[in-house]
């Protein structure tokens, strides 16, 4: 859907008086043309993206405008192209780089503005295990997708996910384990989740290269991704909302 | 000529090795895990106990995936497994070029722990202990690259500096080739594992640009010492499977054992299947992977370590009542 914003350009950007500007990004019928910004992140140019994003804040166009219109679709866009298997992770990573270059530039007005996230989410791999790829491309594609994200990073205590739960009281728990040997963990925290009577509180998904559905039942979890696009397609799922 | 040799050779149907390693051994026999990484003998202790519980067809010296990354500068600590807690500096700040000279390769082991000879000192026991094949497991070249520089920033090199990337593999490669020339003297078998070249991954552009040739050059050199080449890739394998069948490897550990492949498989199991104890699920795995012509039957990956004894049992006896 398109945002009002894309559509009636002159009616909310009526101070835009830079017509150099104007004319780059004016599409015929008049709508803003975001799409400079997706294509940057699609083809991972960081600097780009900095640059376009500086110059639309420069210009008068909002944050939350520069965020759904341009930042967004460009990862939506490369979680596509993931699925597909037209990109992989090398390609994934370098377009997070480029999007993140551009979220870090509109994060104090999006502040400002306070906008309202889908749900809170917190993630982390579990006790024992360094390899975080999976779960940051998991990350970076939620974030992407209009939830706040809570990143307790690698190799983090059982009690940490319990306390963070505790104190922050997110939706959605998203665990990532790469290794038969630390997979096991993710029973555990869940136990532990049941033991402080907090399960019914906060749906527990669960991701990684060992991880499978029936793993993901045999241990109680909510849910089980194969991939960061369907782990945006299962959290809307649980969320409730349309992506 | 044993089990493995004779399916090697289409003689037999199939042999059976779930993937078993120290980690699970020393679980069961409630070993410290640091005791069994770190020294050889001990290593073989458990392996040897393993086999024999299981009966299976072959061992492997797999203690975890960090020997070679360690001896290349990068730090590991035991929780109770070891984890890597930082890459290797040296390799990060390219202090060496790349590693051509045997002698470079061996001062940098002298300079960083290294447990390749506690590898040797296991594989050489264990061959005078069992009467199967003994296996040793060794990292590819771009997976032990990716441990050594961090693996997202190897991974974006691939794309923005193609020439860094490669002479980091190089670096990884000319490791390997010197630690393969001390295992292939005891003489021992060698599974090179290199999952982060799967294409759960990388892209097959990618794995054929920079995977495999390294991983080509060792399975050579393992077969010019007339010994057996094994290459285990979990995760995606299907669109790098006519390069993997075409590697030279003798046999090929896969996630997907259906995939037409010249090449002898391995797998057909689930390790989840197999930790969630379900007779009849991993009888229907069975079943289904030994309509393969010839199989080594195993486990998609390692089987993970609180895997109950039982559960291996019931796949080795399972599997037991289809041969012949």
């Amino acid at each position: 859907m398109k945002g009002m914003a894309e559509i009636l350009p002159s009616l909310f950007y009526p101070s835009i008086a830079n017509d150099k500007f104007l004319n780059k990004i004016t599409l015929k019928g008049g709508r803003l043309d975001f799409s400079l910004i997706k294509k940057a992140i699609v083809s991972f140019e960081e600097d780009k993206v900095k640059k376009l994003v500086k110059e639309f804040l420069e210009n008068g166009i909002v944050a939350k405008d520069i965020l759904e219109q341009g930042l967004i679709p460009g990862m939506k866009e490369v979680g596509r192209l993931f699925e597909i298997k037209e990109y992989y992770v090398p390609e994934v990573l370098l377009a997070s780089e480029a999007f993140y270059a551009g979220f870090e530039i509109i994060k104090p007005p999006l502040i400002e503005q306070k906008i309202e996230k889908k749900a809170k989410i917190v993630i982390g791999v579990v006790q024992g295990d360094i390899h975080d790829i999976g779960k940051n491309i998991v990350k970076v594609m939620l974030e992407a997708s209009g939830y706040e994200i809570i990143d307790l990073g690698k190799d983090v205590p059982n009690e940490k996910f319990v306390e963070t739960v505790v104190q922050e009281n997110p939706q959605i728990l998203a665990l990532s384990s790469l290794m038969t040997t630390t997979m096991i963990q993710m029973e555990t925290i869940i136990k532990l989740l049941n033991k402080k009577k907090l399960r019914k509180n906060v749906k527990v998904i669960v991701g990684g290269a060992p991880i499978n559905q029936e793993y993901a039942d045999k241990i109680g979890a909510d849910g089980c991704a194969e991939d960061a696009a369907r782990a945006v397609k299962l959290v809307d799922k649980i969320i409730g909302v349309n992506p | 000529m044993n089990i493995i040799e004779e399916v090697l050779k289409r003689k037999r149907r199939f042999a059976i090795f779930p993937i078993i390693c120290a980690d699970h051994c020393a679980h069961i026999l409630h070993k410290n895990f640091k005791d069994v990484a770190t020294n050889g003998e001990i290593l073989a202790e458990v392996l040897e106990y393993g086999y024999n519980l299981y009966r299976y067809d072959m061992t492997l010296i797999f203690s975890d995936p960090y020997v070679e990354a360690e001896a290349m500068g990068c730090s590991l600590e035991y929780s109770p497994y070891p984890k890597l807690i930082s890459n290797s500096e040296l390799i990060r700040k390219k202090e060496i070029k790349a590693l051509r000279l045997k002698s470079e390769i061996k001062g940098l082991r002298l300079k960083f722990k290294d447990r390749t000879d506690e590898i040797i000192k296991s594989a050489q026991i264990l061959r005078e202990k069992v009467d199967v094949p003994v296996f040793v497991s060794i990292k590819g070249p771009f997976t032990l690259a990716c441990f050594l520089y961090d693996t997202e920033d190897l991974l974006k090199l691939l794309l923005n500096n193609e020439t860094t990337a490669r002479s980091i593999i190089r670096m990884a490669l000319d490791f390997q080739v010197e630690y393969l020339d001390r295992l292939l003297k005891i003489p021992v078998n060698i599974f090179i594992g290199d999952p982060l070249a799967s294409a759960s991954v990388i892209s097959p552009n990618l794995f054929k640009k920079f995977a495999y040739e390294p991983l080509r050059i060792l399975i050579n050199k393992i077969k010019s010492a007339g010994m057996i080449a094994g290459v285990h890739i979990c995760g995606d394998t299907r669109p790098i499977i006519e390069f993997l069948d075409n590697s030279g490897t003798d046999i090929l550990s896969i996630e997907d054992i259906s995939h037409k492949t010249k090449t002898l498989k391995m797998g057909g199991v689930s390790t989840i299947t197999l930790l969630n104890s379900d007779k009849k699920k991993i009888q229907k795995e069975i079943e289904l992977a030994l309509k393969q012509d010839f199989l080594i039957l195993s486990t998609s990956c390692d089987v993970p370590v609180n895997t109950p004894a039982e559960n291996i049992e019931t796949m080795l006896d399972i599997a037991r009542q289809y041969e012949n």
